[in-house]
């Protein structure tokens, strides 16, 4: 309900030479759901933790509305957070935990109740609201936890890793409850999570982190499609991008396997190449097509290592010239383990990254 | 003749009876995958087979012998575990020859099977470290290696690929089915990932509430499952489950009528049970289809998950493959929802009954 | 940020207390150094002429006062707090580390009680059972022996090594054991080889307490043996001679007598910090 804007926000803890968080900027709109997505020490806790206002800003400034809040207590900021270790409050009911904060701002009963009952529904714990927290699973505490957050009126949302412990039936249908009620109601959220399939699900922009840096930032789209350095291209999609050592030919790429030796070409354009000595090319599974017949695509002969079918779709795992390719199909493709197959590489959906930097060049030949 | 059997198993804990009247047999070279939720007693299973953990009742036999009452190492079983469980204080190299130095072989060709494991599994070049100086791909390969080296003649895998990141996990379940079948190993390989389940097993032995709901192969399974409990633990999102009620020579699903083609079940209500995959979602109206709003949109990885909600409600689940995008960029803020007809498609459906949840 | 001001003051303070505790240690150091008319003196001074004179009377044995020559063979008290000491943490180690093993890893019908009975052998003062003991110890021939102090010293070690190492046993995951039983090693070997090395931290944290304990316990020796037996604690009495109180004497003793202790701290040091599952368990 209020934009939340972060410029070159960094953090270094006690004596600390290493930044945890390092020059962070990001702008996040009015009703904008954006997710810190990264592995474990990459900065995405630190980075909410100082938005909460639970660390100090070592250096940079952060504003929720017009507002910079780098000198005010958590609680002048207007911020709802759910945390990681739920931090219920034990000697309350479940209903007196999700209204805490409605009862400390003197809402009136009838709101308090209608609120809470709604938030419940949503969240699927309307029969504990009456159980004390240590009664409940890890996953009931952490949607009430949810609940507690979102039942506020607050100027932005911080959820810490807000669905690591629902089981995963319910986890579907409360990330998609949970996005209508966010979208709904405007609220500005910003996710912590090391789950990319939860970023992406759930937030209209997703920011990359590893290492204190801010990797990329932006929609589901960018990072897929665009991926702007190897971090990212191998942090997304499940299973992630292929990516293999190549170098470049008169006509376009080669992909390079374990040894070294060529294992297949794809022709293209290489224009903005020339420069660069070390070369990575990435081929998302989900683009490549087993079986052939694509038009504007490479095609070669791979052969069939393993063929999983998961219901929806299927996981082929392909060896190509030495190269060990993993390809997305459809429900109904599981060629034979086995067999030789003709395999199409849509040229857009090649990328090339600098193998030094791991910066992307080019995205499609 | 099946190689392992399992003997009408119990196992109970504290008067919480966690497996109860267990059976199953698995043939030589079958790898069969345990699958169930967080504490449905697979891992009491694994250590029943295992020999660390005695059962009430029943006996487990493995190639016709009766090993009920054996310990541990008098069992031809090797095990890989979730947290590795490689011993700290010993290298790779040490941790991988353990099974070879039990069974005393001497130390030459102690290490020419270590560094064929090695080699096997790509850690040749790390044999000399301690576990703690390994990455998690690392370890989890030094433990294979190590259940592997001695040629079992029965693995037990208990969910190894739960800790080691997706990469990794992608490289193993492709490279996992293959390294056992040549070397005609007999798995019994426990997860909670349905995915992991259906890419590995030849059969999913589906264990929930202390026993087997389902033994069958993946196909099987997500096709034909035993009961609606068991489809909702295969699919993301998992499939609907929508009260149906017989009218006329249709069904009423979610306020409204569907035309039934084919099979249809002989009872005057049942429960409906269409995958989101088998929801087609379209923004121009359609006869049979049901009116929905799109609430929102939660894409995994390419595919295009939909939750809808009819005029009455009731919440479905639909999943687009990729490249077709219903709402093009997604829900806009605010309250405002697309308008949307839902088509199921009755052949692909599973009915169950309404009580028992049984399949029709 | 901390002010300037703020740090200067913590300082201050920081260095007060430490004054205030390390003083005592630091002042008998500096009166073993003394002859007994520099302790005395009154007001006591830092400043005085250092003499071996109390250090060579301890290792010699032969103490003069004003009232004449004393035979004190204090060396002989050092050794015997060496053997007494070692024998009972052996023994004890011996007896509790299987035991605690068994605590940890087996809950048997009523092992925690078994447990806790034991750990309550601490809490009653030493005195209560003394007089009893000295009746009886008397009677079978134990008493004034290394064998009747070494079996009382276990009332005092033997709780300390089982709820010391059960913790660390209890650390160490039951699935390592289960892999290397699977890998075909008897369960003997499997605790010989891979219980026992990833508890040590914890064993030899046990064993360093108990040394402690049993160095400086004094009742028990000072009541259950003669000067044949008995160790430094109680031999720094014979100080108290009937011509006065040999201060630089008792300050050498207890210098002395803290020596191997200290020593032993260091060496244990090593086992102490090394962390317990070094990286094998992902946490």
């Amino acid at each position: 309900m209020s934009t939340l804007i972060l410029d070159d926000v960094s953090k270094i803890y006690g004596k600390d030479t290493r930044r945890s968080v390092d020059g962070v900027s990001m702008s996040i709109k009015d009703g904008e759901i954006i997710a810190l997505l990264g592995s474990s020490g990459c900065g995405k806790t630190s980075t909410l933790r100082m938005i909460a206002g639970f660390e100090d800003v070592t250096s940079g400034t952060i504003r929720i509305g017009d507002k910079v809040v780098n000198d005010l207590k958590p609680s002048e900021r207007d911020v709802a957070m759910a945390f990681e270790g739920y931090a219920l409050y034990p000697p309350l009911r479940v209903r007196e935990n999700i209204a805490f904060s409605l009862l400390k701002n003197r809402t009136p009963r009838a709101e308090i109740d209608k609120r809470v009952g709604a938030v419940s529904d949503m969240l699927e714990i309307g029969p504990l609201l009456d159980k004390y927290p240590p009664s409940l699973s890890g996953g009931q505490q952490q949607r009430v936890s949810l609940a507690r957050a979102m039942v506020r009126n607050a100027s932005a949302f911080l959820l810490d890793e807000p669905m690591s412990q629902l089981e995963p039936q319910l986890r579907a249908l409360l990330r998609a409850r949970i996005k209508d009620h966010m979208t709904a109601h405007r609220m500005t959220t910003v996710i912590v999570t090391h789950d990319q399939t939860e970023a992406i699900a759930l937030s209209d922009r997703v920011a990359v982190m590893d290492k204190g840096l801010l990797q990329q930032f932006g929609t589901p789209d960018d990072l897929r499609e665009r991926p702007a350095n190897l971090f990212v291209a191998s942090f997304i999609g499940e299973p992630p991008m292929n990516i293999f050592p190549g170098a470049r030919t008169e006509n376009g790429v080669v992909v390079l396997n374990e040894r070294g030796e060529a294992a297949f070409g794809i022709a293209g354009a290489t224009g903005g190449l020339s420069a660069h000595d070390g070369l990575h090319v990435g081929i998302r599974p989900h683009r490549i097509h087993v079986g052939g017949g694509v038009p504007g695509a490479e095609t070669v002969q791979g052969e069939v290592l393993s063929s999983h079918w998961l219901g929806d779709h299927s996981h082929i795992g392909l060896s190509v010239g030495g190269c060990f390719l993993i390809a997305v199909g459809d429900r109904d493709a599981t060629p034979p383990a086995g067999s030789v197959v003709p395999v199409s590489i849509p040229r857009d959906a090649v990328h090339l990254f600098d193998s030094a930097s791991g910066a992307a060049i080019q995205h499609g030949l | 003749m099946s190689f392992l059997s399992i003997d009408r198993l119990s196992k109970s804990y504290r008067k919480n009876e966690v497996i109860r009247d267990l059976s199953f047999a698995v043939d030589r070279g079958e790898f069969l995958v345990v699958f169930g939720p967080s504490g449905a007693g697979k891992t009491v299973l694994l250590r029943l087979i295992a020999g660390m953990v005695r059962p009430d009742r029943g006996r487990v036999l493995l190639g016709g012998s009766d090993i009920t009452d054996d310990n541990p190492e008098q069992r031809d079983i090797a095990m890989a575990f979730q947290n590795f469980a490689l011993y700290p204080h010993m290298s790779a190299f040490d941790n991988i020859g353990s099974p070879l130095r039990a069974a005393k072989v001497g130390e030459a060709e102690r290490r020419r099977r270590v560094e064929e494991a090695a080699k096997l599994l790509r850690i040749d070049h790390v044999l000399g470290h301690l576990p703690r100086a390994l990455s998690n791909g690392q370890k989890q390969r030094t433990a294979l290696a190590r259940s592997l080296v001695s040629e079992p003649s029965l693995l037990l895998l208990d969910d190894p690929l739960r800790n080691v990141d997706a990469k990794v996990r992608y490289e193993m379940r492709l490279e996992l089915p293959r390294l056992l079948r040549a070397r005609d190993t007999t798995v019994v390989y426990v997860t909670q990932d349905y995915k992991e389940a259906m890419a590995l097993g030849d059969r999913i032995a589906v264990l929930a509430d202390g026993g087997f709901q389902q033994i069958d192969t993946p196909e099987r399974v997500y096709n034909a499952p035993a009961s609606a409990r068991i489809a909702r633990l295969f699919g993301d999102p998992p499939i609907n489950l929508l009260p149906a009620v017989r009218s006329g020579a249709g069904l009423r699903v979610a306020s409204s009528e569907i035309a039934l083609d084919g099979a249809a079940p002989d009872r005057a209500e049942c429960t409906m049970g269409v995958r989101p995959e088998d929801v087609i979602v379209s923004l121009e109206q359609a006869s049979g289809a049901i009116p929905v709003e799109i609430d929102a949109v939660t894409p995994l990885n390419d595919r295009q998950v939909m939750l809808l909600r009819a005029d009455d409600g009731t919440e479905i689940f639909a999943s687009q493959p990729q490249g077709t995008h219903v709402v093009p960029g997604g829900l806009p803020s605010g309250r405002e929802r697309p308008r949307a007809w839902a088509r199921l498609d009755v052949s692909r459906s599973h009915f169950f009954e309404t009580a028992s949840g049984a399949r029709v | 940020m901390q002010s300037p001001a703020f740090r200067v003051v913590r300082a201050l303070l920081l260095l007060l207390i430490g004054i205030f505790f390390l003083f005592p240690i630091v002042w008998v150091l500096l009166m073993s150094f003394m002859t007994n008319v520099d302790i005395l003196r009154s007001p006591p001074s830092p400043f005085f002429v250092p003499t071996l004179r109390n250090y060579v009377a301890l290792i010699s044995g032969h103490l003069s006062t004003s009232s004449g020559e004393v035979q004190i063979d204090y060396m002989h008290n050092l050794l015997n707090s060496v053997i007494l000491s070692t024998c009972s943490v052996i023994v004890s180690l011996i007896l509790g580390v299987p035991a605690a093993y068994a605590f940890a890893r087996f809950k048997f019908r009523g092992g925690e009680d078994m447990a806790f009975t034991l750990l309550s052998f601490r809490f009653a003062p030493p005195l209560l059972v003394l007089l009893p003991l000295l009746g009886y110890f008397q009677a079978i021939g134990l008493y004034d022996t290394y064998f009747g102090l070494i079996w009382v010293y276990q009332l005092i070690t033997l709780p300390l090594v089982l709820w010391i190492t059960r913790g660390y046993f209890e650390d160490v995951s039951e699935d390592l054991e289960l892999a290397y039983r699977l890998d075909g090693h008897s369960w003997l070997s499997t605790f010989f080889r891979i219980s026992i090395p990833l508890a040590r931290p914890g064993i030899a944290a046990a064993g360093l307490l108990s040394f402690i304990f049993a160095w400086n316990n004094f009742i028990f020796a000072l009541i259950l043996g003669s000067s044949s037996v008995q160790p430094v604690t109680v031999g720094a009495l014979a100080f108290i001679t009937a011509s006065g109180i040999e201060y630089g004497q008792i300050a050498a003793a207890l210098v002395l007598s803290v020596i191997p202790t200290l020593i032993l701290a260091i060496f244990t040091q090593r086992y102490l910090v090394e962390g317990l599952s070094l990286g094998a368990i992902k946490g």
